[in-house]
């Protein structure tokens, strides 16, 4: 059996008195994807941070390949390099150029060399057919280009694991198209990943398991052919009866 | 005019001492208004106090009475002797820093969360996080302010001859009372000050075009 690469226990967090993610266990094996998906606002955002120790969890455990993250005096910023994170919203470095954003992290986390961190970060960008967009800076970009980048950043640290928050719901339909290409060539890869997506063909498609979430915690979790053909609570049926719904129109 | 031409050297290492303050003190608020700004976001609560009573005792009481304690007070106080002109360089560092601390900081905050955690999501320490991505980013932003701060400050610098540093203002008084000549004279330290201030001016401008970021138009 795989070894499970990250892996979450009994976590809760609370922001004041909101609940965002109550008592979720979840891990993800090595060469597995899950996909997460659920109404905005039921915390998968959270979820996802606390599992990247972005976001201090309330209560419970986070684990890396067994080791506990959560207990104090671990090196947060040694396990946050070999677990990649692509963000809804992007947020590339805007000072530097699509070349410096994958650069940063191989020069000042894995202390590269320039020439090695240009070579490997020329070869992160190809991967994501954005080699020749090198010397550009984010904002000379369109958001599929930009996210793009995003996962090659996210990729040139060679993580053990990709975390993946919407990374498309902040691009325009047509662009959203590039990036699933490319997610769905990181899944041929056998990278291990967590996908919170709406993209449904594409979940269908990739997920090993997928996962209804809502109101802070996992409502139904089964391989994807569940969801589409008898979710067994009335919350994801009604999801994703909206969800074929949109996708049809679009 | 032509009288001036003899006071020339007088005029000359006033505008130096003005020039040197200025830069010295500019300089030295970048640098301790970075640190004051870095303080005040990660420093917890006591240090974050501290520096807000540092910020408002300099924002808040004349500069003629900072220079006075520095001067008098604190000499005396400690049975020293400073010299006005490192005085000036003291207290100018110092004041321009908790004008700057603010300036850093708002630039800082304005772009302070999401660029972090997408630092921090790569490895990188909270550290190297403000070294390589908020502060290159920050500095850009606050440019313009700093243009206001430079030019505030270096005409604030006139003050100096209150304690008896021969600054440029004070060459102007010194000919004024040799010559009588009050109207040239004055016009003429006047246009010194007008012509290196513009000049810094025209540079930081040049400087905020040619480090802009390209496609991102920064705008206060």
């Amino acid at each position: 059996m795989a070894e499970i690469v990250l892996e979450c226990r009994n976590l809760w967090k609370i922001y004041g008195k909101v609940v965002a993610v109550r008592d979720v266990s979840l891990g993800i094996k090595e060469g597995e994807i899950k996909v997460l998906f659920g109404p905005s606002g039921s915390g998968k955002s959270t979820l996802a941070r606390c599992l990247a120790m972005l976001t201090k969890p309330t209560k419970g455990d986070v684990f890396l390949r067994g080791e506990c993250l959560t207990r104090p005096g671990v090196d947060l910023n040694k396990a946050r390099a070999r677990i990649g994170f692509v963000f809804q919203h992007i947020w590339l470095f805007n000072h530097l150029t699509a070349l410096g954003n994958v650069m940063l992290g191989l020069r000042r986390v894995l202390k590269m060399s320039k020439e090695e961190a240009e070579k490997r970060a020329r070869r992160a960008l190809r991967e994501v057919r954005m080699e020749e967009w090198a010397d550009h800076y984010p904002a000379q970009l369109s958001g599929g280009q930009q996210q793009r980048v995003g996962i090659a950043r996210a990729l040139a640290m060679d993580p053990e694991i990709i975390i993946l928050d919407e990374p498309t719901s902040s691009l325009d339909p047509e662009l959203t198209g590039e990036v699933i290409d490319i997610l769905r060539e990181l899944a041929k890869k056998g990278t291990t990943m967590l996908i919170i997506s709406h993209e449904m063909l594409f979940n269908r498609e990739v997920a090993d398991e997928m996962i209804f979430f809502d109101e802070g915690r996992i409502v139904e979790r089964g391989p994807p052919d569940h969801f589409f053909t008898m979710p067994k609570t009335d919350r994801a049926r009604r999801f994703m009866e909206r969800l074929i719904k949109q996708t049809a129109r679009d | 005019m032509y009288f001036l031409f003899e006071y020339l050297h007088l005029i000359f290492s006033g505008f130096l001492t003005t020039v040197e303050v200025t830069f010295f003190g500019i300089a030295m608020g970048l640098v301790l208004g970075t640190i004051l700004a870095i303080g005040d976001i990660y420093g917890g609560k006591i240090v974050s106090t501290l520096i807000k009573l540092y910020v408002e005792f300099f924002r808040g009481s004349p500069l003629l009475v900072q220079l006075f304690i520095f001067y008098f007070s604190i000499p005396t106080l400690l049975d020293i002797q400073i010299d006005s002109f490192t005085v000036g360089l003291i207290v100018f560092g110092l004041n321009s820093a908790a004008y700057q601390k603010g300036y850093i900081k708002g630039a800082m905050a304005s772009i302070y969360e999401d660029q972090m955690m997408a630092a921090l999501s790569l490895g990188l320490s909270k550290f190297q996080a403000i070294i390589y991505v908020i502060l290159p980013q920050a500095m850009r932003l606050v440019i313009p302010a700093w243009s206001n701060e430079f030019c505030s400050l270096a005409k604030s610098t006139a003050a100096l001859l209150i304690i008896g540093e021969r600054e440029l203002t004070s060459a102007g008084k010194t000919i004024a009372g040799h010559t009588w000549r009050v109207f040239e004279t004055y016009t003429f330290i006047a246009l010194i000050y007008f012509v290196w201030i513009s000049a810094v001016m025209k540079a930081l401008d040049i400087l905020y075009e040619k480090v802009k970021i390209p496609g991102l138009e920064v705008s206060l």
